[in-house]
């Protein structure tokens, strides 16, 4: 084992250090490592030139001489393989420390690690006391967080079994463009390919293993996709008025777009997404909270409650 | 801690790190080296030999990496191709993009140096990566509560929060001594004891609207006793949309077909959450906690025919 990475890392720094291509017979000449018979050194070159592209090192492919049409010559362009973040300060790289520590326990922890390690060859000091005491936390969102992260990454299709509000298992397929959280929820939007819309799914009622489809057409996510934007658009279509009474339902009043004072009562407008949501919300307030407008929800609640009096009575 | 897995790959990448890290971190002692990039002292060993054998096309000492660790202290001269840190993957600027939304979000409203100081940093980031989307992580609470949550729990001290609680719909300021901070179904609470009802309490982070230090107040007699209260036992049946039910009362997905017997410390937010579920759950039992819920639905209706 010992002996391949001894062999990658010296040819990491032999195609570094060029300033013109190499040829593979100069590789295999000149870099410790590469023995045995011509075909078993290609083979060896081959999978080398594979492993380090899987560790997001980019070989460049170029003629050697392009007049002749010599064989092909290799080189990593430093500007490729160096993290260049340009000039940064001591108060940055303690906000990137902040962020990399927001993972601790979950699901991204081993990438947020490595990811501060590179930071912190820099050579920038971090300079924490500049920086309020503040302890953010990413909470861990699903088992297999990591295979959406990648799929987004590698333009890769999920599918996962999501549960419907009767609780059946759904299969979805989605070319997923971001992650958002939000109040400790975690959310993967996507691109629905059954239904061919836009949806958002909410990562604890994906139920069992998200897997990632391998495929070779890719797709392109939307440029300055925001997960919460989406949603957003979504809601701004539907406003709802509430009478809220005085110093009551502090969850509500803070998502008021307007607030009129009413005496008793307050009355707010708000936008809402998922209708039934809003009735459970406003039910789970009791006789603080009522429903004004629209006509269809305040008929609906009335029923609900009607129902609950026939359940209960 | 967790040891890195070993494959040929994570290994190599693991040493294409640590040249860049120790050129940074000259005389760095071997122990807090292990440390940092988490694997063991002997594995770490096992690292720096073979890095030791590395070097340009000719591998004599002049163009070997020379290292020294015999001292317990190590360094490394002669380095310099791969001296810069690598570039970060797609995985990494993830992570980072999504802790440092969380972080600007945190961060105090006045603070806009810092807010602007972050931003510089996502757009590099987001230039660097092969992600279009914005990654937004918008935080449940105010990022100084969990701080001086953390530190009040180091140094045994107290606090004056003040809490929505949600049950009560009510808002209260309380001196508690925080104890220990959990993590259930994706929530984040605070068991503390509460010089405000003289018994344990627990909050829901998320619900603490503000915190201060204060000073710890002098010994007064626990009731830890009270603080359990007693269980309520009631029992419920699923009548429609049993993924919010399961959700609000947190059952088991495989049990829902049945009468289920559930207990509760608290009478309001048995009746709170029944009413949320808008005729989905219905109260079998006990009879008056039935009653008290239709009682509950009457006094709503009655309040509709006003408006």
């Amino acid at each position: 084992m010992s002996r391949k990475i001894e062999r990658l890392i010296n040819l990491t720094i032999a195609l570094l250090a060029t300033k013109r291509f190499i040829t593979k017979s100069e590789i295999f000449r000149s870099v410790e490592g590469y023995e045995g018979s011509d075909e078993t050194k290609e083979r060896m070159f081959e999978r080398d030139k594979d492993d380090l592209r899987n560790l997001g090192v980019v070989i460049e492919v170029g003629s050697f001489d392009p007049v002749f049409e010599d064989e092909a010559g290799y080189r990593i362009k430093p500007e490729g393989y160096e993290l260049d973040l340009g000039s940064i300060t001591g108060t940055q790289v303690a906000l990137l420390s902040l962020a990399a520590e927001a993972w601790r326990g979950a699901a991204l922890d081993g990438a947020a690690h490595s990811a501060l390690t590179k930071l912190r060859s820099m050579g920038v000091e971090s300079d924490l006391d500049s920086l309020p005491a503040i302890a953010p936390r990413l909470n861990t969102a699903h088992k297999d967080f990591q295979v959406i992260t990648t799929a987004i990454a590698k333009r890769a299709q999920i599918s996962f079994h999501y549960l419907t509000q009767t609780l059946l298992s759904q299969v979805r397929t989605i070319e997923p463009y971001a992650v958002a959280t939000k109040n400790s929820y975690w959310y993967v939007a996507g691109l629905d390919v059954a239904k061919g819309q836009l949806r958002t799914f909410r990562l604890d009622r994906i139920d069992g293993q998200i897997r990632s489809i391998a495929s070779e057409t890719g797709f392109d996510i939307p440029e300055g996709f925001d997960v919460f934007d989406s949603l957003k658009s979504e809601a701004s279509l539907n406003e709802a008025v509430l009478d809220i009474r005085k110093g009551k339902a502090q969850l509500l009043r803070s998502t008021a777009l307007t607030i009129t004072d009413l005496g008793e009562w307050d009355r707010i407008t708000m936008n809402y997404l998922d209708a039934s949501r809003l009735v459970d919300l406003v039910l789970w307030h009791g006789q603080d909270v009522l429903i004004i407008s629209p006509k269809p929800l305040r008929d609906n609640i009335v029923a609900r409650l009607n129902e609950i009096v026939e359940l209960h009575g | 801690m967790a040891k890195s897995p070993q494959t040929p790959l994570s290994r190599t990448a693991r040493l294409l790190d640590l040249v860049p890290y120790l050129s940074s971190h000259q005389g760095i002692e071997l122990l807090t080296l292990a440390q940092d990039f988490d694997v063991s002292q002997s594995q770490m060993i096992a690292d720096l030999t073979t890095l030791w054998m590395c070097g340009l096309p000719g591998y004599t000492p002049l163009e070997l990496m020379d290292l020294s660790f015999d001292s317990g202290f190590v360094t490394i001269h002669n380095a310099e191709t791969l001296a810069r840190p690598r570039t970060l993957n797609d995985e990494e600027s993830i992570a980072l993009l999504l802790g440092l939304d969380l972080v600007i979000e945190s961060l105090p409203q006045e603070r806009t140096d810092l807010k602007t100081s972050a931003m510089e940093l996502v757009g590099k980031l987001s230039a660097r990566t092969s992600i279009p989307a914005k990654l937004s992580a918008i935080p449940a609470m105010p990022g100084s509560v969990r701080s001086l949550i953390e530190s009040a729990l180091l140094k045994k001290s107290a606090l004056k929060i003040v809490y929505h609680s949600s049950y009560s719909d009510t808002i209260s300021t309380r001196l508690v001594v925080p104890l220990e901070l959990r993590v259930e179904g994706g929530h984040e609470y605070v068991w503390a004891l509460c010089h405000s009802a003289h018994a344990t309490r627990v909050f829901r982070l998320d619900r603490i609207q503000s915190a201060e230090v204060a000073p710890l107040p002098s010994a007064q007699p626990m009731d830890v006793a009270h603080a359990q209260g007693a269980m309520i036992p009631y029992t419920i049946r699923i009548h429609s949309r049993p993924r919010e039910v399961m959700e609000r009362f947190s059952l088991d997905k495989d049990s829902l077909d049945q009468d289920l017997q559930l207990t509760s410390y608290s009478r309001e937010w048995i009746r709170r959450s029944v009413l949320a579920s808008a005729g989905s759950v219905e109260i079998v039992g006990p009879d008056d906690l039935a009653q008290e819920v239709a009682a509950a639905a009457r006094a709503i209706l009655k309040e509709y025919i006003g408006k």
